[in-house]
């Protein structure tokens, strides 16, 4: 039985521990039903490690994984039922041509939607009839996006399902995603594109040595992440002035200009600024890429608050 | 009901599977063909007389003109369990191991099938393969009916049967450790050292005292060493390859269940 008010994915002190370093711990987070939720990080953060987790793949050292309500070691069969997955190192026989591929699957799934598969084979325009050692890792790749998404399930893990595609099968892949949300499909998207997951994810969660770093909405991660201000004076500065405010670094200075990074309120830098006459200033948030990187200079854990 | 994890390991292995038999096929027949060239040559059993040691390590002794010591010396104690052990203990180190090592084992495992299904379904495909060679081999003893080698169907059905056995548990035993440690090569390694110690005990047996005295140590020696042909069936190794599979399945799960799958 499975609880239809849980969350479709939920992650409670996940921990996988692989040796000193390596491996997941105390994973906390949750995914609502129709959303799509973006998990980010580097390779060999543990993006990889959490999905094999969550797929029943590996067993945790401690925590658990939640899959509809279900723990997904106890109830792996009966959970990847409902869901499809592509994993981030899509390994397929290499002599079987993708269509023997697809048709055993569907057999050893036995819940494929045959004209379904039909309309992704077409979509994707993928290589089905030649063994897939002859094809190449994007024509592969689609193959393992029609194996995922072909029974149309409730939730779609898919760790780096862009890798290896061109620009015009990306933006086909990201219109398929949007068209599964909007037909209340919940989607678990591993990344580490930046610009792939803020397209795409309503959630995001940041993953770095094995510990979630954070996890927020992307307009919410933008208003936490620090903005670069430049500002021009009438008269000469004192840099260090400004590099003891709380918030700020200061980037770059000369006699009449400052350059800085400000986190959180620009009250105090503006306060600061005002007694040496403030000619021009221009602010710009941080991007994306900064904003990740902010988050990978951190130490701060946020594995209790994101639950 | 749907064996689907089976029918696909078998598949990848249809043609290696098709040739590698064919090949065992024309050495057997091949060696059935030379009999009555060599059933009247005397000086033959000089081989094993003179040093039946030595002799014994190549599979041989006894009488190498009888039909039986012929078949012995040249198919059964020697070639027929290598070339059965090549596919078993082959497949059984990919079945799980090597495909946990290519990454096509998470693709399966991560479809709605258990785990114990999975394993399984391993199994039977490992069933499957251990019959090529016995099969055809029994395909050649009984073409040697036309070649003067007349042997009893019961002892040819029953060394099949054993040999088929023997191949199985040693391919079991290199699913198993791969299913403990994800090594391909070290469940290569376990399964090879096993089968040639057990070789070694089951060739010698007949010669050497004490390894006679631990001939049953040796699973060679429960399918094709206690000279099943002559004396018909043995029924001690029988039963004892039929105990260590289920032995090995048990341990096979046991490591599977908990193996971390890619």
């Amino acid at each position: 039985m499975t609880d239809d008010e849980a969350p479709v994915v939920r992650l409670v002190d996940l921990t996988k521990v692989f040796g000193a370093v390596r491996g997941v711990r105390d994973v906390n987070l949750e995914v609502t039903a129709g959303q799509t939720f973006g998990f980010l990080g580097p390779n060999g953060a543990g993006k990889s490690t959490t999905i094999r987790l969550m797929m029943g793949l590996y067993l945790p050292t401690a925590g658990r994984a939640e899959l509809f309500g279900l723990d997904a070691q106890r109830h792996g069969p009966q959970l990847r039922r409902r869901v499809g997955y592509l994993p981030g190192e899509l390994a397929l026989h290499p002599r079987l041509t993708g269509r023997e591929i697809l048709d055993r699957t569907a057999r050893m799934r036995g819940q494929v939607d045959k004209a379904f598969r039909a309309h992704l084979e077409r979509r994707f325009a993928a290589e089905l009839d030649r063994p897939v050692r002859t094809l190449s890792k994007g024509n592969r790749q689609k193959i393992g996006l029609i194996q995922a998404f072909m029974h149309d399930p409730e939730l779609l893990v898919l760790d780096e399902p862009t890798s290896g595609l061109d620009p015009l099968l990306q933006k086909e892949f990201a219109d398929l995603l949007e068209e599964s949300v909007a037909r209340g499909r919940t989607v678990f998207l591993s990344s580490h594109d930046l610009d792939e997951v803020q397209r795409l994810a309503h959630q995001v969660a940041i993953i770095r040595e094995g510990r979630l770093v954070a996890s927020d909405t992307i307009e919410g991660l933008r208003r936490r992440a620090p903005r670069t201000v430049e500002l021009t004076f009438r008269t000469p500065v004192d840099a260090a002035v400004f590099a003891a405010l709380p918030g700020v670094e200061v980037t770059s200075h000369g006699a009449l200009r400052l350059g800085c990074r400000v986190s959180g309120d620009v009250g105090a830098l503006f306060e600061a600024a005002v007694p040496y006459g403030i000619v021009d200033v221009s602010a710009r948030a941080a991007n994306l890429d900064e904003l990740f990187l902010s988050f990978y200079a951190t130490t701060e854990e946020v594995g209790a608050d994101v639950r | 009901m749907s064996v689907e994890v089976a029918r696909l390991d078998l598949r990848l292995r249809r043609r290696s599977s098709l040739f590698y038999a064919l090949g065992v096929g024309a050495y057997a027949l091949l060696i059935v063909v030379l009999y009555p060239s060599f059933k009247d040559d005397t000086s033959l059993n000089g081989f094993t007389t003179s040093n039946p040691k030595l002799a014994a390590l190549f599979g041989a002794a006894g009488s190498l003109t009888s039909p039986d010591g012929w078949m012995n010396a040249n198919l059964y104690a020697n070639f027929v369990p290598l070339f059965a052990l090549l596919m078993t203990i082959g497949y059984g180190a990919a079945a799980i191991a090597g495909q946990d090592e290519e990454g096509t084992l998470g693709g399966v495992a991560s479809l709605p099938i258990t785990r114990r299904r999975l394993l399984l379904e391993k199994i039977a495909a490992l069933a499957v393969l251990s019959l090529p060679v016995p099969v055809v081999s029994l395909v050649a003893a009984l073409v040697g009916r036309g070649f003067d080698i007349e042997l009893g169907a019961g002892a040819l059905t029953q060394i099949t049967i054993s040999s088929a056995l023997m191949a199985f548990d040693l391919g079991l035993l290199a699913l198993a450790v791969g299913a403990w440690t994800g090594s391909r090569g070290t469940a290569l390694g376990v399964a090879v050292a096993a089968a040639g110690v057990g070789y070694v005990i089951s060739s010698l047996a007949p010669v050497i005292d004490w390894v006679h005295a631990i001939r049953y140590a040796s699973p060679i020696y429960w399918g094709v060493g206690g000279n099943q042909l002559h004396d018909g069936a043995d029924t001690a190794g029988f039963i004892l390859l039929v105990l260590a599979a289920a032995a090995v399945a048990v341990l096979a799960w046991a490591g599977f269940r908990r193996l971390d799958i890619h």
